[in-house]
């Protein structure tokens, strides 16, 4: 296939959390504003006046000092983005808008706020509570949480107009962002899809760590592009498969199954597009933030999710997706030391091939992949024993 | 017939082998004794004086007890005539007896003996339950003494309850069948405050899923617990999540847990992990699940009005579930009875802090407290306290010094090892650190207001967040740091540092601690540990790491050499 007119750019854009278009912005007065999980709606942070940058440390090497803060036995993912804190590379942050949703990502946003480490005197970090179910209870909770923590102290502090117009201006701006992404992420359904996984992976990592209004023209010319993109002529690869699981916002991992024959087509982790590019409706007479604090709940698809039927539908979905991507078998990748998708990788593991008939390669893998050869060799297992599958199937 | 015969023969021919060995060492052993006619006026003041009293603290060498590498005990110790008679007879034979009892008043012993033979957790845990007894009460007299081990007495009447309340309703003993007790149980996750079913406590039972199986066997036998650790891994589950969450998770994939009620209740406390592991439990109890969450940043006023929204849907729940409708009165009745045990908490806290007569040990304190207040209200706690007030009362009334030999006021923080939760009472044996307080004993610190129902379940939402290995551990890394305020309450000079190695929370922030110990010139001993499995960090190792502070950082001498070092890792 003929290469992304953008691609290259996009990459760029994802070598450094303070990336071209983040120093573009905030030379235009904007404020920058850190977010590390999907609970944290990035709608409300791209308000007219600031922007949600989702933080990443890429091209992490060992977190030496944050290890010391931290230990070597919590998530590399974690300690990561502490050593870039410490390194001063979320030093352009105005602000951290955190959330307690898994220990050691809330253990780094609390040293944020108990150590002098972003060296920005407009700093500050605030926590909002995230409820564990989708109930009213929790959606009015959400919404209030919502209000406190994240609206009141942008106003308070930046000056962030948070009416219910500008909330609207916002979820607009949102909402193409997910239509474009959602279309482009629609071409991996096809038989011969004009996009790898890898290339998806990077535009739906650009639309998490850029400004929505400088990334969105470039968004919108690749989906142009990808209208007429040619696909090879024949499918090169050897099977196509769903990835599952854990924080995930490295493009490379991606890039090594697919390496190993396995087009990824679709994106069900931390960070994907499954769920997490879909369109926020604001009903008539509702409040833009109660449409925004219901949708982030309804939406998610997160281990952190308690009640029983909410456990069960994980798996119904994640099923679902394999189906309607017409994915050849499952890869669900935990993070070593996430307690959530530990579990959760392990009951996928078990209950997907047995009741969905789903074949499935369950692997812990780090932050920073540097055992790429013990993951390739698991990689390339997986994918002949599901060509194995189908070659039997035909028989 | 004729094989035992022959066995037989060959045991006395053994047996007239060994003789001359044997003969040769009670040689050596009479050579040991001190010669009668060489004891002089003093020294036999000093041996009768020992025999009445027992040894002094310093004197004692209570490490030749052991056998070698089993950590069991060649022969009781002699804590004197009257302790060693107490320990007898209020203790040991008053225990086996309260065994037999309670199983008769709370059950039917073949119900349970049937249980037993079912479950490997009780099975392997029965029978060791006095040495439970003898680890944690080791080398106590007197007062200190009897309060401490009223409270161990609490902790298995209440245990027995329970496994009786499990097995009088299990299906599992009856080939599937559901009787009238399993319609009247509710079972819930161990971390699930248990005054949240006072209001049905007159018609159901309530029963934790692990606190038994899990928690209380850890304590007492701690090799049971790694056979479900090793299960949960065994289906995929890798081997760093915490390892209590893993041990829940494993009873049931070794279909080890009672099925004793018809639906369960679950929380998020204390942590992911315990989120992440009741899917693996609802996979396997396949029945009516309510969960129960706890806000995590519970200083927000704002959060209240939720955890008492979900209260208040848990007993909509029990309501659907059971049929019975909500006791208001029965709530109010049960909250003012706990109470009253959280305002005797205080008193005891009260004499711990302020004076050296307080006469309960670290792991009494510790596994007492948790115990009570997790489970709920329960008559037993009631009479307990009675029986420790006295003590108690004696004790500042005579400033009765409880643990004279203290040199160091110790406060342990972080969450402990189950398999070692007697560790402090052999640290005071051997280097008099005494462990007056610590952070789960300080969970939970409360009363409840049972004036109105609004007022009742507002407190009941905040008094549900304060549970164990939670409240200081999220709503903010200051909560965690209030440690410099309880050793000053405590008047503690030290702080024995739990780590447990598998805990991401903890884990989270120690070089923060390790800045803060520095800063404030403060001797703090970091205790490796995971939790329930002894095999990452033995107890054996644990004593080292102390052993090692004490002598080249404190520069002390211990009080008792022979506890340095031995092997217990055969012991229960």
């Amino acid at each position: 296939m003929r290469d992304l007119k953008h691609l290259i750019f996009f990459e760029n854009l994802l070598q450094e959390a303070n990336n071209d278009l983040v120093k573009q912005a905030r030379s235009e007065g904007k404020r920058a504003l850190g977010y590390t999980c999907y609970f944290m709606p990035e709608v409300l942070l791209d308000l007219p006046g600031c922007f949600g940058v989702r933080l990443r440390a890429p091209r992490s090497g060992s977190p030496d000092m944050a290890t010391y803060y931290m230990s070597n036995r919590t998530c590399h993912y974690g300690r990561a983005l502490f050593e870039r804190a410490l390194e001063g590379g979320f030093n352009f942050l105005d602000a951290n808008l955190a959330t307690e949703t898994c220990t050691v990502t809330c253990r780094f946003q609390e040293h944020l706020q108990q150590m002098d480490v972003i060296k920005n005197p407009d700093f500050f970090s605030t926590f909002t509570d995230v409820p564990f179910k989708k109930n009213e209870n929790s959606m009015v909770h959400f919404r209030k949480q919502l209000q406190a923590h994240v609206l009141d102290p942008l106003h308070e502090k930046f000056g962030i107009d948070v009416s219910d117009e500008a909330l609207m201006t916002a979820i607009e701006e949102h909402n193409e962002v997910c239509r474009l992404i959602t279309e482009i992420g629609a071409y991996r359904k096809l038989p011969n899809p004009p996009i790898t996984g890898y290339e998806f992976h990077v535009i739906q990592l650009v639309t998490l760590t850029c400004p929505k209004y400088l990334i969105l023209p470039y968004l919108r010319e690749t989906a142009e592009e990808l209208k007429t993109r040619e696909p090879e002529a024949k499918f090169p690869y050897r099977c196509r498969v769903a990835l599952a699981g854990a924080e995930n916002d490295d493009p490379a991992f991606t890039q090594l199954i697919e390496s190993c024959g396995a087009l990824v087509v679709a994106d069900r982790y931390c960070y994907g597009s499954l769920p997490g590019r879909e369109e926020i409706v604001v009903e008539p007479g509702q409040s833009p933030l109660d449409a925004v604090a219901r949708h982030y709940l309804k939406t998610s698809y997160c281990p952190r999710f308690m009640p029983q039927e909410q456990m069960r539908e994980r798996k119904q979905y994640l099923a679902d997706i394999v189906k309607e991507y017409h994915a050849d078998g499952l890869i669900v990748a935990s993070n070593k030391f996430c307690e959530y998708w530990s579990y959760e990788r392990t009951m996928d593991a078990l209950i997907l091939p047995r009741d969905y008939g789903i074949p499935t390669c369950s692997i812990e893998k780090e932050y920073v992949n540097a055992s790429t050869g013990q993951l390739r060799t698991r990689f390339q297992a997986f994918v002949e024993s599901v060509e194995i599958k189908k070659l039997q199937e035909v028989k | 017939m004729g094989v035992s015969i022959k066995s037989l023969k060959d045991g006395a021919q053994k047996a007239r082998e060994k003789l001359p060995a044997l003969a040769g060492k009670l040689k050596e052993s009479a050579k040991k004794l001190p010669d009668p006619r060489a004891i002089d006026r003093e020294q036999a003041k000093k041996l009768a004086r020992d025999f009445w009293y027992g040894k002094p603290h310093g004197e004692r060498r209570l490490g030749e007890l052991y056998e070698d590498k089993t950590g069991l005990y060649k022969h009781r110790e002699w804590r004197g005539v009257k302790d060693t008679f107490y320990y007898f007879h209020m203790v040991w034979l008053y225990n086996y007896g309260s065994l037999v009892g309670d199983i008769m008043k709370y059950s039917d012993p073949v119900t349970f003996v049937r249980g037993l033979w079912r479950y490997r957790w009780l099975g392997q845990s029965y029978l060791p339950l006095l040495h439970w007894f003898d680890r944690g009460l080791e080398g106590l007299r007197d007062e200190a003494l009897r309060a401490s081990a009223w409270h161990f007495r609490a902790m298995v009447s209440v245990s027995v309850n329970q496994i009786a309340n499990m097995f009088k309703a299990d299906a599992k003993l009856r080939n599937g069948a559901h009787n009238d007790a399993w319609q009247h149980t509710i079972a819930h996750k161990e971390t699930v405050w248990g005054g949240v079913f006072y209001p049905w406590s007159d018609k159901f039972a309530h029963v934790p899923m692990e606190m038994i199986p899990y928690f209380v066997t850890c304590h007492v036998n701690n090799h049971t617990v790694l056979n479900y650790i090793d299960a949960v891994q065994g289906i995929g589950l890798p081997g760093d999540p915490c390892p209590m969450c893993q041990a829940e998770a494993g009873l049931f994939v070794l279909d080890d847990m009672p099925d004793y009620a018809p639906f369960v209740v679950t929380t998020n406390e204390a942590c992911d992990g315990s989120v992440a592991s009741t899917a693996i439990q609802d996979w396997f109890l396949n029945c009516p699940l309510f969960a129960l969450p706890q806000p995590m940043q519970f200083d927000d006023p704002l959060v209240q009005e939720h955890c008492a929204n979900e209260i208040r849907e848990l007993w909509k729940f029990i309501e659907e579930q059971t049929g019975v409708p909500f006791n208001w009165e029965l709530l109010k009745e049960r909250l003012e009875s706990q109470n009253a045990l959280q305002r005797f908490e205080w008193e005891k806290w009260d004499v711990d802090a302020k004076t050296p007569y307080y006469p309960i040990n670290g792991v009494a304190q510790a596994l007492y407290r948790i115990y009570q207040s997790q489970y709920g209200d329960h008559p037993i706690w009631h009479i307990t306290d009675k029986r420790v007030s006295k003590i108690m009362n004696r004790c500042v009334e005579k400033k009765i010094e409880t643990f004279p030999k203290t040199r160091h006021r110790v406060i342990a923080w972080s969450c402990s090892p189950l398999y070692y939760s007697h560790w402090c009472t052999w640290a005071y044996n051997c280097w008099g650190l005494n462990t007056v307080i610590n952070m789960d004993s300080l969970m939970f610190d409360m009363e409840i207001r049972t004036d109105t129902l609004d007022n009742c379940v507002m407190d009941m939402a905040r008094y549900h967040e304060w549970a164990p290995m939670r409240r200081m551990a999220v709503g903010g890394m200051h909560h965690i740091f209030e440690l410099w305020d309880y050793m000053e309450r405590f008047n503690c000079d030290m702080v024995m540092m739990y780590d447990q190695l598998q805990c991401k929370g903890m884990q989270g922030v120690v070089g923060l601690f390790e800045d803060e110990f520095r800063k404030r010139n403060i001797h703090a001993i970091w205790m490796p540990h995971a939790l329930p499995d002894k095999r990452t960090v033995s107890r054996t190792e644990i004593r080292r790491i102390i052993n090692d502070y004490m002598t080249t950082v404190m520069k002390e001498e211990p009080l008792d050499p022979s506890l340095l070092e031995f092997d217990d890792d055969m012991s229960w």
